[in-house]
């Protein structure tokens, strides 16, 4: 029974943690409390594009599409059936979970079926068209509350229950690359040729992975439908599938932890940077100049990075000083590039309040991340324990595999 | 009953007859040689064999049943496996992975029960690590288990892709030019481990290869082809006195 023991340890465990999650959410203001649940739905989201692009490499950039049909079906139940249904409060809602992910599964397969017969950058734009479709129907059925979107009742703030997904979604995906059933997903990605003479079935595959990706956007998508109590097709727009795709890419194509550290900064960093403030606590603001100039040095100080870490010459403490040095370096390039910009008479009077930035330090760390290291934090690791004893020069015991 | 039997397969691109009427019968436990000049149609055979090309006349009896145009998975499940000329392995996947592969065709749990994880899942994915650590052995790639497939120097490659079809228990191994790129002692222990897999294993091999050392070492019976068609059939000591066979390789006598 050690695995009955073990598995309702887990269990709980994660049940412990999204409860941690959920109280410490409620003790804060209304905001945080939205950015908290918000954080969770992106975990899910990406750790579930990561298996549709990153563990089963089917290049997918309408994820977003499957989170607003998951939205649209558990908000427009809800706003039709509640009323007089048997079940209510928690159950509701979880049914309402179900539902958007049947549904979203459902579309999943539709999107999956091209992908049997499409590759890269093809298939990648018949993903970009689907979720467009979606969202534009959406926007012209008057059910739906066309654009001006649908108020959805009953409310629900259930952040544990937020992050209770993510944490199925992120076991799920583990699992499933943990047993001999990923590694199909994987060989697919690898090599589709390869893995059909392998006696892979590569369209069961492709297929599978699409509806149970989607299934789990569906399900975030009834969630948030009834955390906001109110959705609208602007909610689903492309940006929330780059938004998606740029935590996958970011924290590693493939890497399931990888997607959920970056999941969190990502939807951290843009509400973080809107607080931006002075020195003094007023509100921090700079001429066009001196954003202009911080920009350009910033970017090409990342470009002479990659191109020395590429060159591996020298010792690690070497290389780790010559970065410190083109760091300082930036530093005098930008006084050096914003004393010439000011010369400039309308970047010498443009103010920006720092707060206005956000977007664009948003994109500018995106660019340093992908100059400096292109396959992501993790790229293709797991950050578990034996990971960070390989980082620290630690041998983990190898796993011992005994003959049958 | 042969084990494989192509009759009259023939496919065309476009205008480009790449194989034509090619007919030959292997018998279980040959060690079968698929020879000719490049662009003679060898690996066009082993894709209308192997489910990758449908031919455009002509069938495949593998064990008495047409299996013409059936799907390369399900060919791989009924028993025949392959390795491909230009490497095909899964190049982020480590050694041992890359026969998991393989051998999950036997695997016996669904995928539910994998996603969360039940015990038998577990014992499912352990039990064909330890079936596909037993091959690494065999075909002497232990020390290099846990690499990663494309970290490793060519010859282990071509072994590794052996491995990988060995995995999926097949009766046919096709090999497509298991020695290309070998210096001469690695192709050496390679033929040594060819003609154990038939003899220990009694797996039958069809195999497509350049080095006519090789070939004519180990193969039995040697089928030669040239711009799509027969030119010779029979033993090696027939091969390798066949006017037609020299001329093919060499050209018209000055």
């Amino acid at each position: 029974m050690k695995f009955v023991l073990g598995r309702l340890l887990s269990i709980a465990a994660a049940l412990g943690l999204c409860f941690a999650i959920d109280v410490f959410a409620h003790s804060q203001n209304d905001y945080t409390q939205r950015l908290v649940a918000l954080a969770g739905l992106y975990v899910t989201l990406s750790v579930s594009l990561n298996l549709i692009n990153g563990i089963t490499g089917q290049f997918s950039i309408g994820h977003a599409a499957f989170y607003q049909v998951g939205a649209y079906c558990g908000g427009f139940l809800s706003v039709r059936f509640y009323d007089g249904s048997p079940v209510h409060g928690l159950l509701w809602l979880l049914v309402m979970m179900a539902a958007g992910a049947a549904a979203a599964a459902g579309a999943g397969l539709v999107v999956g079926l091209p992908s049997l017969r499409l590759r890269g950058d093809y298939l990648a734009i018949v993903t970009m068209g689907f979720g467009e479709i979606i969202r534009i129907i959406v926007q012209n059925v008057d059910a739906f509350g066309g654009p001006y979107g649908m108020n959805v009742q009953p409310k629900f703030l259930h952040i544990w229950l937020i992050w209770l997904l993510a944490v199925s979604c992120i076991a799920v995906c583990r699992n499933l690359v943990s047993s001999a059933h990923g590694l199909q997903f994987l060989a697919v990605r690898e090599d589709e040729i390869a893995a059909g003479a392998m006696g892979v079935n590569v369209t069961r595959v492709k297929v599978t992975a699409f509806m149970l990706g989607s299934a789990f956007a569906g399900a975030a998508g009834a969630l948030l439908a009834h955390f906001e109590g109110f959705i609208t097709p602007a909610t689903f727009a492309m940006d929330v599938s780059f938004i998606i795709l740029t935590m996958v890419v970011l924290g590693g194509s493939g890497s399931i932890t990888g997607s959920v550290i970056s999941a969190a900064f990502l939807s951290y960093l843009p509400e973080y940077l809107r607080g931006l403030k002075g020195p003094e606590g007023g509100t921090l603001a700079v001429t066009g100049a001196s954003v202009a100039a911080a920009l350009f040095a910033t970017i090409i100080a990342a470009g002479i990075i990659r191109r020395l870490l590429d060159q591996a010459r020298g010792t690690p403490r070497s290389r780790a000083l010559g970065v410190a040095g083109i760091v300082g370096a930036t530093l005098i390039g930008k006084i050096v590039i914003q004393w010439g910009l000011l010369f400039i008479p309308y970047l010498r009077e443009l103010k920006i309040e720092a707060g206005q930035l956000r977007m664009v330090i948003f994109a500018v760390t995106l660019i340093i991340v992908m100059l400096l290291r292109p396959q992501g934090m993790l790229a293709h690791h797991e950050l578990s324990w034996a990971f960070i004893g390989k980082i620290l020069g630690i041998k983990a015991p190898a796993k011992a595999v005994t003959p049958a | 009953m042969s084990l494989l039997e192509m009759r009259k397969g023939t496919i065309h691109f476009g205008g480009l007859v790449a194989v034509s009427e090619a007919t030959f019968a292997i018998e279980k436990g040959d060690l079968f040689g698929l020879i000719g000049p490049n662009g003679a149609g060898k690996t066009t055979c082993f894709n209308m064999i192997t489910g990758v090309y449908r031919p455009t006349s002509g069938s495949v009896y593998f064990k008495g049943k047409q299996i013409t145009g059936t799907p390369p998975n399900r060919v791989a499940a009924l028993g025949i496996a392959r390795t491909f000329q230009n490497i095909r392995l899964f190049p982020a996947l480590s050694v041992l992975e890359n026969v998991v592969v393989g051998g999950f065709l036997r695997h016996r749990t669904g995928l539910a029960s994998a996603l969360i994880y039940l015990p038998s899942a577990i014992a499912e994915t352990d039990r064909l690590r330890a079936e596909a650590m037993d091959l690494i052995r065999i075909l002497d790639l232990e020390d290099v288990a846990d690499v990663r497939s494309a970290d490793l120097p060519y010859g282990k490659q071509r072994r590794l892709e052996i491995a990988r079809a060995m995995a999926t228990q097949p009766e046919l191994l096709l090999l497509d030019e298991p020695a290309a790129g070998m210096n001469p002692q690695e192709s050496e222990d390679l033929l040594r481990t060819v003609r154990r897999l038939r003899d220990d294993f009694g797996k039958t091999i069809l195999l497509i290869e350049h080095d006519m050392r090789f070939v004519m070492n180990l193969c039995e019976k040697i089928f030669v082809l040239d711009h799509g068609e027969e030119i010779a059939f029979g033993p090696p000591e027939k091969i390798r006195n066949d006017p037609g066979v020299i001329q093919a390789y060499l050209g018209e006598a000055v």
